[in-house]
């Protein structure tokens, strides 16, 4: 086996920088892809200017609630800045929040406590305005309870900022409408850093393709003119051809869990063991699998072209870029890893196949 | 010794050989001749184990190739007609891939000694660069790695220049006389045959065959 793979290195030492062009590819495109979306995500978020005109706890939490909302970009301003950047069509729109917002809250008074400045060109202000009274509503809402629940409670006297301080703790742990999903013991991720396609899911888009491209040693191993000394060596045909499959496999699962590191460190993706198992299996269900749909060719340049259109398949029944029916999980490939299960049936049907490749003519070249 | 006795090949009912008997000896240099078609490439094949006769035995050092092929392929060196060499490897690559993949584990000196011995000196250069008469060297060299007692030569010299033509044939001059191989050797050259070889096994369409004498004072076998 030492002995394959050192002729194997051989091959790989004369393709140095084709090898680690397929071989990082995941890892660059899925970086670049993401980088690059978050950019737009940036970039086409509304931008809204804020004017903050009372200093109090109720003005300042209803500013940072509008500053959290991943979809709004907050420019703080004055008034007579939100005026002329809306009429210069700068700002989306602006909204001040009046002197005496926390007064008239507290006192649920809900009328003219925020006055808004949009342009016939504010296409998000409808939105946006109506995420601002929704959290002012909110703000007047529990107010209003507060002072039911004080003249409703004889037996304890609760005060305004008690109750409120109380349903604000309520609110954080059992918020469901604003509860993002996450791993056991990992951090919760902040809703500004969602992406807008899954890291792991374009990783492994890209890791179908390289590993297809990668594979194309098999077809040129087969139809190489070495072929006529394979009867002399000391190796069957089929026990060399696993044999080079091992430092492959090696290689790709070093640069794999490279990629979970440069994610981890990046993309604040959260690196789990069963991210590393499901990661493994999908690896050796990529490895059979390539192997396989390449040993069914002789035209390399027909391989090729086979292959980026099966990526392309892969895109577009994965789900990864375009949001796909459910009904298509049992054809993909990627289904198990993004799921990040370990079993998959592409790799039982991989591995069968493979035992059986292996079992079949064997004794032609013995 | 290669023993072959009544050796029938036959393909849907056409016979290509037909009850075909010799014997090679340690240090024998046999040419294999006859027309195009007439079954040259089969018996080469029959002998390197790669086809099954119809009909007949072949022994090596008594072991049948029926029984013990795996065994009987560590003995035969095959030289195949086509260059059978990665061509974008050096020669050095090329003897050390076929070196890790070979029965017999030969040091990168040993390597570039046989080569050498061949007189394939341009060891770091790579195949595609090399003339025609350089890479027949080195697919001949390549199946000298594993030190083989039998050495089946399909037209090693088709297309090379005179000069390489006569190294490679002192070579294996060399490699019979002296380190006693049996080698045997198909060309189309009868001039070359005539210089190199013992005695020459000929075969037809009509599926004669007979063995001529040509220096080694070995009487004439059979026609």
């Amino acid at each position: 086996m030492i002995s394959i793979i050192r002729t194997r290195l051989i091959h790989w030492k004369k393709q140095p920088f084709s090898l680690l062009f397929w071989l990082i590819l995941p890892i660059l495109a899925t970086l670049a892809i993401q980088y690059f979306t978050s950019a737009i995500q940036e970039d086409s978020k509304v931008p809204v200017g804020i004017v903050l005109e009372e200093d109090t706890e109720l003005a300042m939490n209803l500013y940072l609630a509008i500053k959290e909302n991943p979809l709004i970009r907050v420019y703080d301003v004055t008034e007579e800045e939100a005026r002329r950047k809306v009429l210069s069509h700068k700002l989306d729109s602006a909204f001040v929040i009046e002197e005496g917002y926390e007064e008239n809250v507290k006192k649920g008074s809900r009328n003219q406590i925020i006055t808004s400045y949009k342009s016939d060109l504010s296409f998000a202000y409808t939105p946006v305005s109506q995420t601002i009274i929704s959290l002012v509503q909110e703000d007047t809402g529990r107010s209003k309870a507060a002072y039911t629940v004080i003249n409703l409670d004889n037996e304890r006297s609760w005060t305004w900022e008690e109750i409120i301080q109380t349903a604000n703790e309520i609110q954080k742990e059992e918020n469901l409408l604003h509860t993002t999903f996450s791993y056991a013991s990992s951090e919760e991720k902040k809703e500004n850093q969602i992406r807008l396609w899954n890291s792991w899911g374009v990783w492994a888009i890209f890791s179908v393709l390289s590993a297809l491209m990668l594979a194309d040693w098999v077809i040129k191993e087969k139809r190489s003119s070495i072929k006529p000394r394979f009867p002399f060596i000391r190796f069957t045909y089929k026990w060399y051809y696993m044999g080079n499959l091992v430092p492959y496999t090696v290689l790709f699962l070093l640069i794999d869990l490279t990629a979970v590191m440069l994610f981890n460190l990046l993309l604040s993706e959260t690196i789990t063991s069963k991210l590393l198992l499901s990661m493994l299996s999908f690896r050796m269900m990529l490895q059979m699998g390539t192997f396989l749909f390449a040993y069914c060719f002789r035209n390399l340049y027909f391989y090729y072209i086979l292959s980026f259109v099966l990526t392309l398949f892969v895109i577009l029944i994965s789900g990864v870029i375009i949001p796909m029916n459910s009904s298509w999980d049992v054809i993909n490939p990627l289904n198990a890893f993004i799921n990040q299960e370990v079993i998959s049936g592409y790799l039982m049907l991989f591995t069968v196949l493979l035992i059986i490749w292996l079992m079949k003519g064997e004794k032609r070249n013995a | 010794m290669l023993k072959v006795e009544s050796l029938a090949k036959s393909y849907r009912n056409k016979v290509i050989i037909d009850d075909i008997s010799f014997t090679i000896n340690k240090g024998d240099i046999v040419g294999l001749v006859g027309e195009n078609g007439a079954g040259k490439s089969t018996l080469l094949s029959i002998l390197a184990t790669l086809k099954k006769p119809t009909k007949g035995n072949i022994f090596l050092e008594d072991k049948s190739f029926d029984h013990s092929k795996k065994a009987i392929r560590r003995e035969i060196g095959y030289v195949p007609q086509d260059l059978a060499l990665w061509e974008e490897f050096t020669v050095e690559e090329n003897m050390i891939f076929f070196e890790q993949l070979s029965w017999v584990n030969r040091n990168k000196d040993e390597l570039r000694q046989l080569c050498v011995d061949m007189k394939l000196e341009k060891w770091k250069e790579p195949v595609h660069s090399l003339s025609g008469g350089m890479k027949r060297k080195l697919n001949l060299a390549i199946s000298l790695i594993h030190q083989p007692n039998l050495l089946l030569l399909d037209e090693p010299t088709v297309g090379i220049d005179l000069k390489s033509k006569t190294e490679i044939g002192n070579y294996l001059h060399t490699l019979a006389k002296k380190q006693q191989k049996m080698i045997i050797y198909t060309s189309h050259d009868m001039e070359e045959i005539r210089q190199l070889c013992d005695y020459v096994i000929v075969i037809g369409k009509d599926t004669f065959y007979k063995e001529i004498l040509l220096k080694s004072g070995k009487p004439v076998l059979s026609f």
